[in-house]
């Protein structure tokens, strides 16, 4: 017995070690989940209020660029006011268009944080505006026009978007030309080039085409920039191509957050065709 | 000894923000190279500490810093494995005449051979760990080994340029 503790005021420091390693790699390891549980830390007010006040700084250094952002859209946007057409019809139309109902609003939202890790094959991007800003887990995020990712937590005032960046993205597109449809992925490596698969041989896609959102998802509407094609590799049955993305993710300072309004529609109704099947089985 | 205390904690606290605000932002070609220079309070305690409080100390701020970045204990590992090398660094560095008890292991102190081994050696250690468990599998062993080596070098040399920016030989030990 006096051995033993002998021993062990010997090498209490090594034990000590062994403890608090074996902790260490016990929190590690025991997170199987953490891509998700780290989506919820960095969403957490804490971290995000930290991560706000540096993206105020490197905005504030980047405010030459931002204007001149802003009066590119600015310019864009005037050029499509009412008054700049020329009315080609005499007749009197109704001013009430019953024709068209909204279903996709935009909100903005700042991006306060960046994050990369290579080794995981990730990058995830923290925004300003959560559930007191109307913005839900699940909504498409957008940045100049070119799909950014989607929101997958958020808390009061932050977001974390999973970006086109994360190998869990996934999301259907086609080739503008001939609109067959793949799916667009990324597997790591060059944070501007993505994959697309699944797009079938005989579709004739060339270098320098462009891809979009197909509108089968609830988080994009159709047409969406997503990508240039910038290589072609033949897989078995299909195209795989190389697309250099549209939106540059390590510029990004605004986005829009895009909310669905026909979304819960959509999915109650393909909801009960589901159960309805099912019971009929 | 409440002061050195007090500037050890504030030191420590100081470094990690500064590691996650500005340090861990900079995307070093491409993310090959990234210092983690927050260690430096860990090697900057001062030669009494008891090897129970240095490896304390470790699992705190390696605690606290997975909380700003990675997963959750990544750091941990990695900042416990160095608590228990810096003394063992130390005691194989040791002059004949030993230590003296309230000195700190700066490079004016001890000079920049013995400085750079000891920070060398340990930074080694801590980004090895680091980058071994983040990468979990050794699937490209020779672009993680650069990776170690060079964001090593950036991290040292952060360090030296910070002990010639922030002490001078004649302040006082603390």
């Amino acid at each position: 017995m006096r051995n033993i503790i002998g021993l062990i005021s010997k090498y209490y420091v090594f034990l000590m070690f062994l403890g608090l390693q074996v902790l260490a790699l016990y929190i590690l390891f025991a997170n199987n989940n953490y891509h998700s549980s780290e989506f919820i830390r960095q969403s957490s007010d804490m971290v995000g209020s930290i991560f706000s006040k540096r993206a105020e700084l490197s905005e504030y250094l980047r405010l030459r660029e931002i204007n001149d952002q802003v009066s590119l859209d600015n310019a864009q946007l005037r050029s499509q006011r009412s008054e700049n057409f020329y009315v080609q019809r005499t007749e009197v139309d109704t001013l009430q268009d019953t024709t068209a109902k909204q279903r996709f609003t935009y909100r903005s939202a700042k991006v306060v944080n960046y994050s990369v890790n290579r080794e995981q094959n990730y990058v995830y991007l923290t925004l300003d505006r959560g559930t007191m800003g109307d913005v839900k887990a699940e909504m498409g995020v957008i940045a100049n026009g070119a799909v950014v990712g989607k929101i997958v937590s958020v808390s009061e005032h932050f977001a974390v978007v999973m970006p086109v960046l994360h190998k869990d993205f996934r999301t259907s597109v086609k080739h503008k030309n001939s609109g067959f449809t793949g799916y667009l992925v990324w597997r790591g490596g060059d944070p501007s080039i993505a994959d697309v698969i699944e797009i079938t041989r005989s579709a004739p896609v060339a270098l320098g085409d462009t891809i979009f959102t197909t509108g089968n998802s609830s988080y994009f509407p159709r047409n969406l920039l997503v990508g240039i094609v910038e290589r072609i590799e033949e897989d078995k049955d299909f195209h795989l191509l190389k697309i250099r993305l549209a939106a540059d993710f390590r510029k990004i300072d605004y986005v829009e957050v895009i909310s669905d309004l026909m979304r819960y529609e959509q999915e109650n109704l393909e909801q009960q065709v589901e159960n309805a099947t099912s019971h009929s089985n | 000894m409440p002061q050195a205390i007090l500037i050890n904690i504030v030191r420590i606290l100081f470094l990690i923000l500064l590691q996650s605000v500005v340090v861990s932002r900079m995307l070093l070609v491409d993310g090959l190279i990234l210092p983690w220079i927050y260690i430096f309070g860990i090697l900057m305690l001062p030669f009494a500490t008891p090897r129970w409080l240095v490896l304390l100390i470790s699992f705190t701020v390696g605690l606290i810093m997975d909380y700003f970045s990675g997963p959750l204990g990544l750091h941990t590992t990695a900042c416990v494995t160095l608590g228990f090398a810096q003394p063992i660094v130390q005691r194989f560095l040791a002059p004949r005449e030993g230590y003296e008890t309230t000195q700190r292991p700066t490079l004016q102190r001890m000079g920049l051979a013995w400085y750079i081994t000891y920070a060398g050696v340990l930074t080694l250690i801590h980004h090895g760990w680091l980058f071994f468990m983040e990468a979990y599998s050794f699937s490209n062993f020779f672009y993680q080994l650069l990776h170690i080596l060079l964001s090593g070098a950036a991290t040292l040399l952060l360090m030296t340029i910070g002990q010639y920016l922030i002490y001078n030989s004649k302040s006082t030990e603390l």
